[in-house]
């Protein structure tokens, strides 16, 4: 475990767009100056081009795709991340003519379930007759569920897996009830007896229709509904939801704020990490080694109720700021003692081999594979990509710079010392942060017209979201992907790799994700 | 395992006592408003009830109908109305009838 | 049905039933019916060393069966209701429901077409715990009131401030 650099790409921003221009891309809409997002649109026959320059770009990936409705039809979005020395992301947009457009999972497989999604939500499919999976709509709804867009002309299959196996091997579903304490998943496993041949997931039994109930809000209003989309990372999807606002409105947080946010951050990072950690041992059926990261994650949850109010850090992020600032001597009093707490259960663990065993080779991923699915966080970083939404400028990173902790093999022990490393770096991060100065402090967000994107590293991974307000600050569009939008989609390449019944909790707590942030 | 024996013992007992002895670390949770009627005009409970999130604030006439059920603790009515609501520090909630957790706190300030 | 002054006769008479048959051990089943994971969270340390239900005579279990009581969260997303109705009726008697969170009791999410709003829509509630989310301690004075060993405050409660204590306004 090293905390490395990463390597520079070969896509900068002005390069992308230079070749997108040469596609004939239509506009190019700057809020943010040299940094933040960029919004460029391409024409629906360009749009299948487009991705092959993005997805064929060294360093860039597709961090998201999602669909809107428009006068002139639907629109599609797709946002892409581009990993240059100064990273940062590229909002490519293109209007649908008709009901298909062209099939991009082809080009970018990381676009596969936002597919599934966007049919779902506006009736709108690539080309090719792919099948495509039920994601947010239940299989047996008696009401009709209201839609972003227009309803699919036929609702989507089944998710069935896609390996058949010769022989013996049969199909069971998992859940959603499940053990004590954990929230509400269904697994579909395929196994010939021990192994696992195959796993899908469902969570449509949680899909709250965030999105759709956010129309119409104010961002004020919405925040609040924002933070509880993954409440594990309230401070992360609030602040990439605060940030979209402001983008939107061209405004930033002042200094101060920003560095109250990015403590907030740092704090539920750590958190996450000591939780994660309590979540291996059970799995691993170390309960000593449990409780001792449980009474770590008990104290750093006490530390954020001393210096923020709430053990959970609802309600810090607020558009255009933060409602409160950190008590800054509680906080330096008490978060290294928290963090030791933590620190010496990990190096008990990392003594410990029979948990250590259990460990290593367990739920691998390779790199391409991460790459491939577009994967982000802990579980990205420890097959070896240096992804941090931490490093894209704007925002109080800038002048205190992420060590970004990366890993090599892949496994749940790779995914265990990135977390750790995380940790180490999270309490450095906050040092700093309180030295420079924090303050409740925040900028007016002027009601307008305007479209914005915001990010931010939640404790698993990229969290994102885009806005668009109408004239009176009232949302039109609002998308929310949290960390695990995106990362579910790893679990199931992760637990087929030579993996057994017992190893699935193991990869389940590697990951630590939520069923909520993916369902919303 | 002698590691983590040797740990545990040193590490000593951190459970708390609570039901049966009060626990310091209640002090710092966030907990619903209490509201000071001579302090509430009509005006002001319509402002809270604006910035609530939720559906956890009314107004009757002249009684602000408050459901804790419903309530986050999200203080934006203590912002907005510092004087009129403060924290309670009330955290043992937990009710057996759901009507009871719906208080009525009279209106009494002055009309401006 | 029982309505009127019976209520709170009976109400004390199944507080004593719970208290006898439930005082002493209680299981403990959890049901998430839409929470943002954070109640959840709150609830897995109660076995944690700081809370220690255990000591209380409180247990988790995963199997409907041998579960006393179902702790609830989540505002009630209507997908969920066919496996909500299937964890309550797969308990045996007797039993209680307790609805804890903002959510599940009808804050944070109005009834639309994707949830209802609050776990009470579909379940019978017993016990309603306040919070977003409720922390370990008012979790632990929850179960305590469910089974009879603690009295409930908020019947007293009138969360009017007497203006004689300082109380700062942050």
């Amino acid at each position: 475990m090293t905390a490395v650099e990463p390597r520079p790409a070969a896509g900068t921003r002005e390069q992308l767009i230079r070749q997108l221009n040469g596609l004939g891309a239509l506009e190019v809409r700057d809020r943010g100056g040299t940094q933040g997002a960029v919004t460029v649109r391409v024409l629906a026959e360009s749009l299948e081009a487009a991705t092959h320059v993005l997805a064929g770009t060294s360093g860039t990936r597709l961090a998201d795709m999602f669909a809107d409705t428009s006068s002139d039809g639907p629109v599609l979005r797709l946002v892409w991340a581009y990993e240059a020395d100064q990273p940062g992301y590229i909002v490519l947009e293109s209007g649908i003519e008709g009901e298909q457009y062209p099939p991009l999972s082809d080009i970018a497989p990381a676009a596969f379930v936002e597919e599934c999604e966007i049919y779902e939500q506006f009736g709108v499919r690539p080309a090719g007759g792919k099948p495509l999976n039920r994601l947010m709509l239940p299989p047996h709804a008696a009401t009709e569920l209201p839609t972003l867009g227009r309803e699919p002309s036929r609702l989507p299959e089944e998710v069935h897996a896609p390996h058949i196996v010769g022989g013996q091997a049969f199909e069971f579903p998992f859940g959603p009830v499940r053990q004590a304490g954990v929230e509400s998943l269904y697994y579909g496993l395929v196994t010939s007896g021990e192994e696992v041949v195959d796993l899908y997931l469902f969570t449509w039994h949680k899909h709250r229709g965030v999105e759709w109930r956010l129309r119409g809000r104010t961002v004020l209003e919405a925040i609040c509904l924002a933070e509880r989309v993954e409440g594990l990372s309230a401070v992360a999807v609030g602040w990439a939801f605060a940030a979209a606002a402001e983008a939107a409105a061209g405004v930033t947080p002042p200094p101060a704020a920003a560095r109250t946010r990015a403590v907030a951050l740092e704090l539920e990072r750590l958190y996450n990490h000591a939780a994660a950690t309590a979540a291996l041992c059970q799995a691993t059926g170390l309960s000593v080694g449990q409780s001792a990261a449980e009474i770590a994650l008990e104290r750093l949850l006490r530390v954020n109720a001393a210096a923020f109010g709430h053990r959970y850090l609802f309600g810090v992020i607020e558009p255009g700021g933060v409602s409160r600032a950190p008590d800054a001597e509680v906080l330096r009093r008490e978060l290294p003692g928290a963090y030791d707490e933590l620190r010496r259960s990990a190096d008990a663990l990392l003594s410990t081999n029979s948990f250590v065993d259990r460990l290593e080779a367990c739920g691998i991923l390779t790199a391409e594979q991460a790459r491939r699915l577009g994967l982000v966080g802990p579980v990205a970083r420890a097959t070896g990509l240096a992804i941090d939404a931490r490093r894209p400028a704007p925002g109080p990173y800038a002048d205190h710079p992420v060590s970004v902790v990366t890993a090599a093999d892949g496994d749940v022990f790779a995914r265990f010392q990135v977390m750790l490393g995380e940790a180490a770096e999270s309490v450095r991060l906050i040092t700093q942060f309180l030295d420079n100065g924090t303050a409740a402090d925040g900028t007016l967000v002027p009601p307008g017209v305007g479209t914005g994107l915001g990010w931010a590293e939640s404790p698993r991974g990229e969290a994102l979201a885009w806005v668009a307000l109408d004239e009176d600050g009232r949302i039109t569009r609002a998308r929310l992907r949290p960390g695990s939008a995106r990362n579910w989609r790893g679990f199931d390449d992760a637990c087929r790799s030579q993996n057994v019944f017992t190893d699935i909790p193991i990869i389940e707590a590697s990951f630590w994700l939520t069923a909520a942030g993916m369902a919303r | 395992m002698p590691l983590w024996f040797a740990r545990g013992l040193r590490r000593g007992v951190v459970t708390t006592r609570y039901p049966a002895r009060p626990d310091a670390s209640a002090a710092s949770l966030p907990t619903p408003p209490s509201f000071r009627p001579e302090k509430l005009t009509r005006d002001l409970v319509d402002l809270m009830i604006a910035v609530c999130p939720g559906p956890a604030l009314r107004r009757a006439d002249d009684a602000l109908i408050f459901d804790v059920g419903t309530c986050t603790a999200c203080g934006r009515c203590a912002r907005a109305a510092p004087y009129a609501a403060t924290p309670s520090g009330e955290f043992e909630l937990a009710a057996t009838n759901r009507a009871a957790l719906v208080k009525t706190i009279p209106i009494l300030g002055e009309q401006r | 049905m029982i309505t009127g002054q019976d209520e709170a006769e009976a109400a004390r008479q199944l507080r004593e039933k719970i208290a006898a048959q439930f005082g002493r051990s209680l299981h403990i089943r959890t049901l998430d019916t839409g929470s943002c994971a954070v109640c959840e969270q709150e609830i897995r340390l109660l076995s944690a060393p700081h809370y220690d239900l255990h000591r209380l005579g409180f247990f988790f279990t995963p199997a409907p069966r041998h579960a006393d009581l179902l702790l609830v969260t989540g505002p009630m997303v209507r997908a969920f209701e066919v496996a909500a109705r299937k964890a309550y009726e797969a308990m045996p008697g007797p039993k209680m429901v307790v609805a804890t969170g903002a959510c599940a009791l009808g804050g944070v999410y109005r009834p639309d077409p994707f949830v209802h709003g609050q776990v009470g829509a579909v379940l019978p509630v017993d016990v309603w715990i306040p919070g977003c989310p409720p922390s370990p301690l008012a979790l632990l004075h929850g179960l305590s009131v469910a089974v009879g060993r603690l009295a409930e405050k908020t019947p007293g409660l009138t969360l009017i401030a007497d203006g004689q204590s300082p109380g700062d306004g942050t």
